[in-house]
């Protein structure tokens, strides 16, 4: 019942030098690294992205346990691609006879390479968020979107509306908690029932819920007006993004590994 | 109905790095009719104590009983203990709902599985107590009343389950003075009328008019318990945990500081009155200005 057990985000508060990278860096050197995730054409190309990828988690000094449980919530996206790609991709040389279908050996390192192509996407974003605050993200999308705004995109308005969702999602998750329980102690029940009635049960808890983010978003607006807000325009920040050496260092290396996956793909 | 909290402890997301222990090693009865306040600094564990009375939150140990038996235990009805317990939590405007005020009071009696009729009737009487009898009023849309109206309505919605214990979180909280001591009054009579009461207050003040007994809690465990009287002898220890005395207490500290014969007998506005009333006739008998 109780939502509490939901930690926001996965951002993992350590200090290296992966963490102190320009986010706009990171998120540009990210695309980067997925790009080179897509040009690997065979399996031997994708060694040089794992290598790439070890050496940037070791930097960061995010435990291997928090990123591989990112992988978690995929299990099944990723076990039916390996599956569907065994089976069903064209290949000559049979390698084992299962009676209704026979594994071939081309199939079987494609699957793995679709496999793999997945598992390191999901990591590298994970790379990502587990080290950047989600403040720190958002700042440097809205960067990265600024030049956008010749086309009026709203580049500010979406950050900020990202930040501030961002922060109340735990208040409002408190919020549910306790109007689930205020109406439970009214004898509502939120756990039996068919789903018909589980939704309907859902009303007492909701209704609530909305006016009182109604009634925040109202309570914030009026704050933010209070201390002078009036959009993007002319808003100098308080922490200013500033590429370092060591985002020109992590741009070099992501360069060399894209040209190292197309060496590789060149060989083999 | 007797309820008793047996060696209650309650850690919240336990095993997890946020884990916390919000009252420890609790053992407390709750007497047939008594007025209880619990008082503690934020954060010691009240409002996770009020929500174990009725079975809301599950004590990691200890057991709690009704009537000598445990609420958790298999085959007790959490329906028939949600009836006979009512938990009135702060700011309970927040859990309004419904498009009527009379649909909103009704829910808990509808949740019962009670006939139309004693909905009906029910409704009506819990309105009625808590003052909503403006002609109308019970068809209006709750979001459209005051605020003190609205907090009003919430508590008719848990007294039309007619508790025979009613629990109450800071109910006075962030009303201003008449409704204040509207609701107060209101549960001061619910009280007279045979209601069990326990109610969480920051008020001092309030504790010394009302309670019969009061429990301090200091980070998650009883510090001290006794009648208001026992308990607001020791201003200093009740200063010591970010607690008060009743301001009448405290008139009379500093009167006793200055060297008038001031009673320590003295925690309530009626008290005071009397002895300052004694000690002015005395002054003026020995013809002190």
């Amino acid at each position: 019942m109780a939502f509490n057990n939901i930690t926001l985000g996965q951002y993992y508060p350590v200090d290296s030098e992966v963490h102190k990278m320009d986010p706009r860096v990171k998120i540009v050197l990210l695309i980067a690294a997925i790009v080179a995730v897509f040009l690997a054409q065979n399996l031997m190309a994708l060694v040089p992205v794992m290598v790439f990828l070890a050496l940037a988690a070791r930097l960061s000094r995010v435990p291997v346990k928090l990123m591989i449980k990112g992988l978690k919530p995929l299990r099944f996206i990723l076990i039916l691609t390996f599956v569907m790609n065994l089976f069903f991709l064209p290949g000559e040389t049979p390698l084992l006879d299962l009676g209704f279908a026979v594994i071939k050996r081309e199939s079987v390192i494609t699957a793995v390479r679709y496999s793999l192509r997945l598992v390191l996407l999901v990591l590298f974003s994970s790379l990502l968020t587990l080290t950047t605050a989600p403040i720190a993200l958002t700042d440097g999308l809205e960067r990265l979107l600024s030049p956008l705004k010749v086309i009026r995109f709203p580049a500010h308005e979406m950050a900020m509306m990202m930040t501030i969702a961002l922060r109340f999602i735990p208040t409002l998750l408190e919020e549910a908690d306790k109007i689930m329980k205020a109406q439970t102690a009214r004898g509502a029940d939120f756990e039996s029932g068919n789903l018909f009635k589980r939704a309907k049960a859902m009303v007492p808890l909701l209704v609530p819920l909305f006016v009182s983010a109604f009634r925040r978003a109202g309570d914030l607006a009026m704050a933010m007006e209070a201390r002078c807000y009036h959009g993007g325009e002319g808003r100098t920040r308080l922490r200013v993004l500033k590429c370092e050496e060591r985002d020109y260092w992590a741009c070099l290396w992501v360069a060399v590994l894209i040209l190292g996956v197309a060496l590789v793909n060149r060989l083999f | 109905m007797l309820i008793r909290l047996d060696h209650v402890t309650h850690t919240y997301q336990p095993g997890s790095p946020f884990q916390a222990t919000a009252i420890r090693d609790v053992t407390l009865e709750i007497r047939p009719g008594e007025f209880l306040a619990l008082i503690g600094h934020t954060g010691c564990g009240k409002s996770t104590l009020a929500q174990h009375i009725n079975g809301l939150l599950k004590p990691t140990e200890g057991r709690v009983l009704l009537d000598g038996k445990d609420i958790h235990e298999k085959g007790f009805s959490k329906k028939e203990l949600r009836r006979a317990v009512g938990l009135v939590f702060q700011y309970p405007e927040h859990q309004l709902f419904e498009e009527t005020v009379f649909k909103d009071v009704a829910f808990g009696p509808r949740n019962l599985g009670l006939a139309e009729n004693e909905i009906k009737e029910r409704v009506e009487e819990a309105l009625e107590r808590v003052g909503l009898t403006d002609p109308g009023i019970a068809e209006k849309s709750p979001f459209e009343l005051s605020g003190g109206q609205m907090r009003r309505a919430a508590m008719a919605g848990v007294l039309a389950m007619r508790p025979e214990v009613l629990v109450l979180d800071e109910p006075a909280a962030g009303l201003d003075p008449q409704s204040r001591e509207d609701m107060l009054q209101l549960i001061s009579h619910l009280h007279s009328q045979g209601t069990t009461v326990v109610m969480i207050s920051h008020s001092m003040d309030d504790v010394a008019r009302f309670a019969d007994r009061a429990v301090v809690m200091e980070k998650g465990a009883i510090a001290m318990e006794g009648a208001p009287e026992e308990i607001f002898r020791h201003g200093e220890r009740l200063e010591s945990m970010g607690l008060d005395v009743p301001s009448v207490c405290r008139i009379g500290m500093l009167l006793r500081g200055k060297g008038v014969a001031c009673p320590e007998e003295m925690f309530r506005e009626d008290q005071a009155y009397d002895a300052l009333l004694a000690l002015w006739k005395g002054g003026k008998a020995h013809g002190v200005q």
